[in-house]
């Protein structure tokens, strides 16, 4: 008996001495992390101290823009190593590796240590939220992230710019997408994450992709399918929004919701049986963007998509392609233009870089109007530069912009998805005969507070 | 139980003793161990002990007691920044992070206990010693002590590793968890940059509560359901498919048996990931089966006799509920069957020959053969196995989140709680934390978890394998 206690006693003693060892190493790294930021406290301090005498020097010459640059460019001596995570398509990671080294040649005093990690825009908030001291310095995201990446302290907030202006730049709407309470968090890159409609021309000619009832009535005519993944929240939110029904986010990041009003035109329930009857036509599915792409080519003819999809359509319907902006649909007797979601891709800066400086720079680099043509020739997709914009067309593109009068940013709570997803699961099903009381249902859970859980 | 108090009650009167009749080495031990080791010429030993007593020391007051001194708040000042747009640097304040709080907060407990363990342990090896000598035996020299290392107290050299590792690995995250399913850990309140703290036992309380958007209660016990009824059938149909398989192909009428063999032991080969995934796209709602059914017909039949809605244009396989919990046990049965196959092969080989012939000349039929004989002993050999592989099923994360990653629940209940209905305990956690970051609910639910798992371990353990049933097969 005293054996076995002693060596439980010897094992926790070890355990003991083994735990000092990495818990000491951890206390180390923190402290030096902590020393770190008090240096650079210190530093920065100092520094504030000699930007201020070199910005009194510089308002004479008329640049002080330049100024902190200089004095990051003076203050860096060790080489600056910085992660960059961006999609892992094959066009995004050469484009970004090409912008890379311009950022680079920019600034040929400083030895860069720059590493491109491949994470989808779309996956970028659960990997940095993993472990936010660990993600890379720089990265890509999809713009309904942000909330919840500013929400977790993630986003460092883009307090100022130094080589362009953002708001000179980008459109209005644009600036809103990327300010969250007042404060803007991140750099616009790509506005092409909306969603509109494709179609095969030599099916639908334009007075059929106009509003859904003519498209559904064609489909069935010439025996093709047509399809919008209306079990999806993202999508499903474009037939409310069309309506003029509201969603948005309140400060606790729970929602406000009206998808159930009786008082506006058409009422919810009168969307609500209208969808269900699109998504019950014979000639409509709801697949989802991935089940779809080998349906193109059979007889999918007419798809809501976003442009990531452009290459599976172009070489299903050839010549025929075509892109439109969303149908209208019958609701309640009045014809309604379906609103959208406009998506973004922006650059985001962690706040727990330890250069912050250079990942600021180089997320600005990537984002520049130059940045934005290299994407944009590179992918396809369309920028947010205005300036650029005007210089990029493509079918998609054009659909994408004139969607975009009707679409609006992005600004939804977590509760939002789940029950959405399943309020167009249910219409996909066509089991809804109550229509008020599905959508009561499915507003209280939008609606639900967010700690409740 | 009384075993165990008895037990706890000699462990501290023999410390009782050893302080009350020491003598002033063996008193000097209680505040620096080594001396007791040290007075009776064990220098060496006596060195060694201090230095863990000064080593536990400076571990707890540098590293430890911070942490645990804001355990009680985990933490109270929250990450400041302040950006200097001229210099570009940041100057951080001197935050909490409520995360490292617990963790070294939970590990500077651990180490006082094993320290308190340890100083009580070495005040009864003290005094041992100074009994010895006061009788005049030997004491061991340090190179002595070593060498009882690698021969009567080898157990002690052969276990220190393994009993590390069930500490690192196990028992610390398991208190972690634990902890973090007391605190509000959610999307609100992620460290580092925001600060969580305690709540009791409201976490506790939102499993058990239902209202309209508050489900938890409602889902926590259908998925609860689901999850048992998936653990047993998923491991008895392959289990009873796997013996069946093996017996077929171990029949003497069965020609080509290394190809059937062969061919069962290529679906191990694939990793299981891409199997699922294939055949999730296979049976999807636009897949091949489906596709294939609708030109046969087979849609339409359904849809007469009101199996699939009318509203549907294919057989929701793996994407209504009742279809999806079929076609995910059916699918198991498909990817689990050959496993089980290769072991029941292996065991069916080794039943004693002698057993079986003399059942056939008493005139047993097949049948009686293999319900008397070959299945007692089957189960008594994978007894254990079975078990484990309940365990296994329950935490069965691969089949249901691959073949149900596109499934959409029609419930609100269900999606009120972010959950669906094909959902396992680990899956609905998994979702739970990295999609929604609401660690405080994946910790309650794994604690949960973690009880279900234990009690059917320990209640089966003891069941099946506490009898010596082993006479009843030879």
């Amino acid at each position: 008996m005293k054996k076995k206690v002693l060596s439980a006693v010897l094992c926790m003693s070890m355990a003991a001495s083994l735990f000092a060892g990495c818990g000491s190493d951890a206390g180390t790294t923190d402290g030096g992390s902590d020393a770190g930021a008090a240096d650079a406290g210190a530093a920065g301090a100092a520094d504030a101290g000699t930007a201020d005498a070199g910005d009194a020097g510089a308002a004479d010459a008329g640049d002080a823009a330049a100024n902190p640059i200089d004095t990051l460019i003076a203050n860096t001596t060790d080489t600056v190593t910085l992660q960059l995570w961006c999609s892992e398509q094959e066009a995004y990671q050469t484009v970004m590796a090409e912008l890379v080294d311009g950022f680079k040649s920019t600034y040929p005093e400083v030895t860069f240590d720059i590493q491109i990690g491949s994470v989808s825009e779309a996956d970028a908030k659960d990997r940095v939220l993993e472990d936010v001291e660990a993600a890379a310095d720089v990265y890509v995201f999809a713009d309904d992230q942000i909330s919840e990446l500013v929400n977790a302290g993630a986003l460092n907030e883009v307090a100022t710019t130094y080589t362009y202006d953002i708001a000179q730049a980008d459109a209005e709407s644009t600036v809103e997408a990327v300010t969250v309470g007042g404060k803007m968090y991140a750099y616009p890159l790509t506005a092409s994450n909306g969603y509109f409609l494709y179609y095969d021309k030599s099916v639908f000619d334009d007075a059929d992709v106009a509003s859904w009832e003519a498209l559904l009535a064609k489909a069935n005519e010439a025996g093709v399918k047509v399809g919008m993944n209306v079990a999806d929240a993202w999508y499903l939110y474009s037939f409310f929004a069309g309506a003029g029904m509201e969603l948005t986010m309140n400060e606790d990041q729970s929602n406000t919701c009206d998808w159930n009003s009786t008082s506006t035109s058409p009422t919810g329930a009168e969307v609500a049986e209208a969808i269900q009857t699109i998504a019950t036509d014979p000639a409509f599915i709801a697949v989802n963007d991935q089940d779809s792409r080998a349906m193109y080519a059979q007889d999918l003819k007419a798809y809501v998509n976003g442009v990531w999809a452009v290459d599976d359509i172009i070489a299903a319907y050839g010549e025929d392609y075509g892109a439109v902006k969303l149908p209208t649909f019958n609701a309640g007797g009045q014809d309604v233009q379906m609103g959208s979601f406009a998506g973004y891709k922006f650059v985001g800066v962690n706040a727990y870089s330890k250069n912050v400086g250079w990942a600021m720079l180089l997320a600005e680099y990537i984002s520049s109007e130059d940045g934005q043509a290299a994407i944009a020739n590179a992918t396809g997709e369309s920028p947010t530069n205005t300036a650029v914009a005007s210089t990029v067309s493509s079918p998609a593109i054009a659909a994408l912009s004139a969607q975009s009068a009707f679409a609006d940013r992005q600004v939804v709570g977590p509760n939002f998805w789940d029950p959405a997803n399943s309020l167009g699961a249910q219409f996909v099903e066509g089991s809804v005969t109550d229509f008020q009381a599905a959508l009561d249902e499915a507003v209280a859970g939008i609606t639900q507070p967010a700690n409740a859980q | 139980m009384k075993k165990f108090l008895n037990g706890l009650k000699k462990y501290f009167a023999e410390f009782g003793t050893s302080v009350a009749r020491g003598d002033i080495w063996t008193r000097l031990s209680l505040v620096i161990m080594g001396a007791g080791y040290a007075g009776r010429g064990q220098l060496v030993k006596g060195i060694l002990m201090t230095l863990v007593e000064c080593g536990f020391f400076a571990f707890t007051a540098l590293f430890s007691w911070p942490y645990m001194a804001k355990l009680g708040t985990l933490g109270t000042v929250q990450r400041e920044e302040v950006f200097d747009p001229l210099t570009m640097t940041k100057t951080v304040n001197d935050y909490d992070n409520s995360l490292l709080i617990l963790l070294g907060g939970v590990i500077g407990i651990l180490v006082i206990f094993a320290f308190l363990l340890l100083w009580i342990s070495n005040m009864k090896t003290v005094y041992r010693i100074q009994t010895m000598k006061e009788n005049g035996e030997h004491i061991n020299s340090l190179r002595e002590d070593l060498r009882t290392l690698i021969n009567d107290r080898f157990h002690v050299t052969l276990l220190t590793l393994p009993s590390l590792g069930v500490l690192i690995i196990n028992i610390i995250p398991i208190l972690f968890m634990i902890c973090i399913a007391f605190t509000n850990y959610d999307m609100n309140h992620q460290p580092p940059t925001y600060l969580f703290t305690w709540v009791g036992l409201a976490n506790f309380k939102a499993l058990f509560t239902s209202t309209t958007t508050i489900t938890f209660g409602y889902v926590f016990a259908r998925v609860l359901v689901w999850t048992l009824i998936w653990a047993v059938l998923a491991t008895f149909t392959t289990y009873i498919g796997g013996i069946l398989l093996a017996k077929f192909i171990n029949n003497e009428k069965t020609i080509g048996k290394k190809v059937w063999r062969t061919l069962f032991i290529i679906t191990i080969a694939i990793p299981q990931f891409v199997t699922l995934l294939l055949i999730s796209k296979m049976f999807g709602d636009y897949g091949i089966v489906n596709g294939l059914c609708s030109k046969i017909g087979l849609t339409g039949f359904l849809q007469d006799i009101g199996l699939v809605s009318k509203g549907l244009s294919y057989i929701p396989f793996l994407s209504k509920p009742g279809w999806a919990h079929v076609m995910i046990i059916l699918i198991n049965i498909w990817v689990g069957v050959p496993y089980q196959m290769l072991i029941a092969t292996g065991i069916l080989m080794n039943i004693p020959n002698d057993q079986l012939e003399s059942a056939r000349i008493d005139g047993a039929s097949e049948f009686q053969i293999f319900w008397k004989i070959t299945m007692p002993y089957m189960l008594f050999i994978t007894g254990p196995s079975l078990i484990t592989s309940v365990i296994a099923n329950i935490n069965n994360f691969n089949v249901i989140y691959l073949l149900t990653n596109s499934y959409v629940t029609t419930n609100m209940a269900y999606a009120n709680s972010n959950a669906k209905e094909v959902d396992l305990l680990i899956t609905w956690l998994f979702t739970l934390t990295n999609d929604y970051s609401n660690f405080k609910m994946a910790s309650v639910i794994g604690i949960v978890t973690f009880i279900i798992c234990a009690v059917i371990t320990l209640l089966s353990y003891t069941r099946m394998i506490s009898g010596n049933k082993e006479e009843e097969f030879q």
